[in-house]
């Protein structure tokens, strides 16, 4: 269920993000309590309660207390413009340098990029 | 165990102990039963040949002895570790052997009672007479009175039997290989008082009753206070060597 | 109320031989702790001092802030399940588990159901059942002691696969519905990692490491690649093992330092992570040096 690279928690804040991000977590929807996520995904509840507080501190979910978890009104723009914020450096970046090893030009990749947008319209 | 539903800390030790007698006198009880018709069935098959002189409960009543001498070493060295995995500590363990060796010695002691007695009516019954070996002569419990006070020490000779098969037990299970060694000095000072109390030769070798030649003398008072003595010892010694057992490793 | 767990200088001698030596050791109240060890590192000594099954030879071991030993309010709240169960070999199964109610807080009912669950016979005597049976029957009596700090040392073994998953799943159930201390002392490590929060290492005798399961998951990596690239990276890290196969190298190492991961990706290296189970074979290699 986990890949081994990345610490459990990091996997699973990623997972709500993503739940957010495609819609399956509405804003102001209550997120799965810890227990149901340790109970769902086998795990430590003290992990699952460390995804939680490190999407507090991100301002993408808020407490309320006695109430449970829920998804920060403004949770999906936050989340959009920090995915654009990193695209060039997650996405490019490496696309750059494997492009350089195997010889590509850099033109060749703009070339592909305009053909596909092209192809689009 | 059925009396430990439900229990308090601070009584468990009593309803251990409570429940450790009741479970023993379960486990035994055709072996007890058996013993019991054997005692009045036995005479009853040799009258056919022979005059009944002996008392068959005598006999029964010794082999309650070590009997009782085995149920304590046996239970105690099972109970060490299931009780202390359980979350007991040594001390309530060693207050629920005594309850346990209390409520046993009275519960068989009163039942060997009541055997010497039923004996004694059946006997008079069949105009037989209630004799008790001496080492080579036979002495006859002549009144209902000397019947009930030969009857009247078991308990006692219970308790210290318990006693002693407690430490020896607790030993056993302490000194893996080694403990069982302390028979060597446990059983001559028992049979000696229990040969000089009765005068006769106790089961076992001869040679470990010697002791009780010293006691010939005696007085009868002497010696059961000595049998309270040395049934105190050894209950004392049973909860020395079990207060800070170690529980023995898993074998890999 | 959960137990916390603590051991003050502690030395325990069988006869000539520390099985451990002064050992300094807190664990919180209302975790699950995982204790690794190679075999006779001290793992059972350890835990056989925190049930006070036996007593240490000088220092203190408190659980719950006392003094453990021959404490009766303590004990009686604290469980550790030994490898095939500290059982009479002749009781039945069912009066097995009734011994348990020597313990206040145990619960009968709830035993009976899993003895239903895990398809134990109540009837057979403990000597008859199969050694995955009684493992089972041990792990039963652990859960339903419904202690404050509860131990399991290697109770898994005999177990098969799913029974093991089970068995995991309803120790996680149980300690979600009732927060207690729970040790696991296993082999399997990869398979209870992720229940686990923190985790000990126990060798020689001595506590080498006990740190949140996430600090082991993050300290490892290996590299591969080019031999003189990730020589010049792992340079001054700490090395716990290398293979070389014909120009290509890979290296383990134990701890990454900050920009160590992005200076590695730029010179081609592949960073692969290093299970726990791995990292603790690694940890408690004998011919480490500096350990």
């Amino acid at each position: 269920m986990f890949d081994d690279g990345t610490p459990i928690y990091r996997q699973i804040a990623d997972q709500i993000k993503a739940e957010i991000m495609n819609g399956s977590l509405e804003p102001g929807g209550k997120v799965m309590s810890t227990n149901q996520y340790a109970a769902f995904y086998q795990i430590n509840p003290a992990t699952a309660q460390k995804a939680f507080r490190e999407l507090v501190d991100e301002g993408v979910l808020y407490k309320q207390r006695g109430v449970g978890m829920f998804v920060a009104d403004d949770a999906r723009e936050r989340l959009a413009a920090d995915f654009r914020e990193r695209f060039f450096e997650r996405v490019l970046a490496p696309l750059v340098q494997e492009a350089r090893q195997a010889g590509i030009p850099l033109t060749a990749i703009i070339d592909y990029l305009q053909n596909q947008e092209g192809a689009r319209k | 165990m059925s009396s430990l539903a439900n229990l308090s800390l601070p009584n468990r030790r009593f309803a251990l102990g409570l429940g450790l007698a009741g479970e023993g006198l379960k486990y035994f009880r055709y072996w007890i039963a058996a013993a019991v018709v054997l005692a009045f069935l036995g005479p009853l098959a040799l009258s056919l040949s022979t005059e009944i002189e002996l008392s068959t409960w005598f006999y029964t009543a010794n082999v309650g002895k070590w009997f009782t001498a085995f149920v304590a070493g046996g239970f105690l060295y099972a109970l060490v570790p299931n009780m202390i995995a359980a979350g007991l500590t040594r001390r309530e363990l060693s207050a629920a052997m005594g309850v346990f060796g209390l409520l046993w010695s009275i519960a068989i002691g009163v039942l060997v009672f009541a055997g010497l007695l039923v004996e004694r009516v059946f006997y008079d019954a069949m105009g037989w007479t209630q004799g008790i070996q001496l080492n080579d002569t036979i002495t006859t419990l002549g009144s209902w009175g000397e019947t009930a006070a030969f009857a009247a020490v078991y308990p006692l000779m219970y308790l210290a039997y318990f006693a002693a098969g407690a430490a020896i037990g607790a030993a056993a299970y302490r000194w893996e290989g080694s403990g069982w060694l302390l028979l060597v000095p446990v059983l001559p000072v028992v049979f000696s008082l229990d040969n000089a109390l009765y005068d006769t030769e106790p089961f076992g070798p001869g040679w470990m009753g010697f002791l009780g030649r010293f006691m010939d003398d005696w007085g009868r008072a002497a010696v059961l206070a000595a049998i309270v003595a040395v049934a105190l010892v050894l209950a004392v010694a049973a909860r020395r060597i079990l207060i800070d057992i170690p529980l023995r490793s898993k074998k890999a | 109320m959960s137990f916390s767990a603590t051991l003050r200088d502690v030395t325990l001698k069988y006869r000539d031989t520390d099985a451990l030596a002064d050992v300094n050791l807190d664990l919180e109240a209302g975790k699950i702790y995982g204790l690794l060890g190679r075999n006779g590192a001290g793992k059972t000594s350890l835990l056989s001092l925190l049930a006070a099954f036996r007593k240490p030879t000088g220092g203190e071991v408190l659980v719950g802030g006392e003094p453990v030993w021959e404490n009766a309010g303590i004990v009686s709240r604290v469980a550790l399940i030994r490898e095939g169960g500290d059982f009479d070999d002749s009781d039945s199964v069912k009066s097995t588990i009734e011994t348990g109610q020597i313990r206040p807080a145990f619960d009968t009912a709830y035993a009976l159901k899993l003895a239903d669950r895990f398809e134990l016979p109540l009837k057979k005597k403990v000597r008859e059942l199969s050694r995955g049976k009684r493992s089972i029957l041990a792990a039963i009596c652990g859960l339903a002691a419904r202690a404050e700090l509860t131990m399991f040392d290697e109770v898994h073994l005999g177990m098969d696969a799913p029974t093991r998953d089970a068995f995991y799943k309803e120790l996680l159930a149980e300690y979600m519905d009732r927060p207690h201390t729970v040790i696991l002392s296993t082999h399997l490590i990869d398979e209870v990692a992720n229940y686990l929060e923190e985790v000990v290492i126990v060798d020689k005798g001595r506590i080498l490491r006990h740190e949140e399961v996430e600090v082991f998951q993050n300290m490892g990596a290996t590299l591969t690649g080019p031999a003189a690239a990730v020589d010049a990276i792992a340079a001054g890290l700490e090395v716990l093992a290398e293979q070389q196969l014909g120009g290509t190298k890979s290296a383990t190492v134990a701890a990454l330092e900050p920009g160590t991961r992005e200076r590695a990706a730029a010179a081609g290296l592949e960073i692969g992570p290093v299970g726990l189970q791995d990292l603790f074979i690694h940890l408690t290699e004998p011919n480490r040096n500096g350990a």
